[in-house]
């Protein structure tokens, strides 16, 4: 396994904030990863040092093997597209497509023809007069057509509708399953893309709270369903990450459960049932994630 | 985990990347050259239609040198001016973008500064055809003079050399204001002009102080029009160079 990149201990301070609090991590080359946590987690400022165009305070970053600030030769190999990218005043959708080439080598212009007419993105209108989704799609088709070997998406959804959302999920794993690449994607949306991610960065106030595989992830919690009394003698001493009820029925969701236990709960009538990305997100950045994180 | 170097198909060679970004500010050239060349056009329709007002108001016997004082006039100073307002945009808009592709801040302002040159070229040729048919046609048919003042000396030619070294001039003070804008915002390009009005009011304390005022003009009509246009360079120089290192310690940011 190759890293395409390499996180060592990575801070980031503006004055007293700490926006990216010691992270380290490293990205295989070729698979999709979800960087996910909440509003001001610091999403964006890691994938601005990760690109170069945030300078870190202290630790180092590698891409491709080397620091990416300023570095044209790493730097031509990427491509990221923000929640609120901005376009020269003037450009209609038709300039953006006609100059994103000049800096994509791997730029597929048939590619962006079908994506164009899939999000319906009228090419003649001034930027500044499209709607929020349109802005939006624009940032998707050049994410996508540009095959960039690492692509950044930050939340590159804003206001696209349902269809367009899913449009955008379909091409992209059919495109790199056809043309692998690395691709970094933060979002807010978890469970809509939670087929699509192969591993999972979570950050929370500044840290990085999990990196794991996604498969690996979804096992690490169970919710436990039955009896009240079943389940609260079944789940005992361990630790529950929430917790609901209704009349004597009880529903309760705890951490990874091997498979002796798995059979138990079986025999004890309790129904078992896997926790969405989601749900385990929320779970584990809300106020009792530190509790979380010693069991596990 | 081992980690290897990227294998690219077309890696970009270091002068292509450069002029991508030239490219760019050229892709949608409403900004840097559509709209100035308008508002020139709306203002040389004005002033010909002021100067055919006075002109047919007069005898035909006072019509002989009425508009002589026009080469006075500075109605294509604005384009001038405006060109710092062109830089500034130009940079504050496509850095953002520019980056977003993967440009370095160096390749982006190296591809900017060549774009300046070349629109400061676009301007001069402009400007030099005007100035020929305003001779040619005898002002404008009223003795008129808009494209030739007074200012910039009598030959084409060195009227050409003023008027590039006055476009470079704005153009790369424009490009500096706009790395202090996209570096620190409203705050830092105030902070940048109470430094340069300090550093203006300090030379002319310097000036009035040491008395040396008649100095100071006897020595700007000595070097002639041609002479301080040279020197100006010195000042474009400073401010291309501090744009440079000013933009390489910026970061693109979406608040406007």
């Amino acid at each position: 396994m190759t890293s395409t990149i390499e996180v060592h201990n990575l801070t980031k301070r503006f004055g007293k904030l700490i926006a990216v609090n010691d992270v380290s991590f490293s990205v295989t080359e070729n698979k999709i990863y979800g960087l996910l946590g909440r509003n001001g987690a610091g999403k964006t400022t890691l994938m601005q040092l990760l690109t170069g165009q945030e300078f870190a305070t202290k630790g180092t970053i590698s891409l491709f093997g080397q620091a990416p600030v300023e570095n044209a030769k790493v730097l031509q190999n990427t491509c990221f597209i923000k929640e609120s990218q901005r376009y020269p005043e003037n450009f209609r959708p038709k300039d953006v497509f006609t100059t994103a080439p000049w800096f994509f080598a791997n730029w597929d212009p048939k590619f962006a023809e079908r994506l164009i007419a899939d999000f319906r993105l009228p090419l003649n209108r001034p930027i500044k007069k499209l709607s929020r989704g349109q802005l939006s799609s624009i940032g998707v088709i050049v994410g996508l057509a540009s095959r960039a070997p690492l692509t950044f998406f930050d939340e590159p959804y804003l206001g696209l509708d349902a269809v367009a959302r899913h449009i955008f999920y379909d091409r992209l794993l059919e495109d790199y399953a056809n043309h692998p690449r690395t691709v970094v994607l933060s979002t807010h949306l978890i469970d809509e893309v939670s087929n699509l991610l192969e591993h999972v960065l979570v950050i929370d106030d500044g840290k990085l709270i999990i990196n794991e595989d996604a498969e690996t992830l979804r096992n690490r919690a169970t919710t436990v369903v039955g009896m009240k009394t079943a389940v609260d003698t079944f789940v005992g001493a361990r630790k529950v990450l929430h917790r609901d009820g209704i009349g004597g029925l009880s529903s309760v969701t705890v951490a990874g459960l091997n498979e002796s236990e798995r059979r138990d709960a079986k025999a004890a009538g309790l129904e078992l049932s896997p926790v969405s990305l989601q749900q385990l997100i929320i779970q584990l950045t809300s106020t009792d994630t530190k509790e979380f994180e010693v069991s596990a | 985990m081992t980690t290897t170097n990227p294998v690219l198909a077309h890696p970009a060679s270091p002068l292509k990347r450069i002029t991508n970004v030239t490219r760019l500010h050229f892709a949608n050239p409403w900004t840097t050259l559509g709209l100035p060349w308008i508002i020139l056009g709306v203002i040389l329709a004005g002033t010909l239609t002021i100067w055919w007002l006075i002109y047919s108001a007069l005898s035909s016997a006072n019509r002989e040198g009425a508009l002589a004082g026009t080469e006075f006039g500075g109605s294509s100073f604005f384009i001038f001016v405006y060109m710092m307002v062109v830089a500034i945009q130009a940079i504050s808009i496509t850095f953002p973008f520019a980056l977003g592709y993967g440009v370095t801040r160096r390749d982006y302002y190296l591809g900017s500064s060549l774009a300046f040159i070349i629109l400061a070229v676009i301007y001069t040729t402009g400007l030099t055809i005007l100035a020929a048919i305003e001779k040619a046609t005898n002002g404008w048919g009223m003795g008129g003079s808009m494209f030739a003042p007074i200012y910039f000396g009598d030959s084409a030619l060195g009227r050409a050399y003023v008027e590039f070294l006055l476009l470079l001039f704005f153009l790369f003070f424009g490009a500096a204001i706009a790395a202090v804008w996209v570096r620190w915002k409203a705050s830092g390009v105030v902070a940048f002009f109470i430094v340069v009005g300090a550093l203006l009011l300090g030379l002319i304390a310097l000036v009035t102080f040491t008395d040396s005022w008649f100095a100071v003009g006897d020595t700007l009509v000595r070097l002639g029009v041609l002479g301080v246009a040279s020197w100006s360079l010195v000042i474009t120089a400073i401010s291309a160079i501090s744009g440079f290192f000013l933009l390489r310690g910026a970061t693109p940011r979406n608040a406007a």
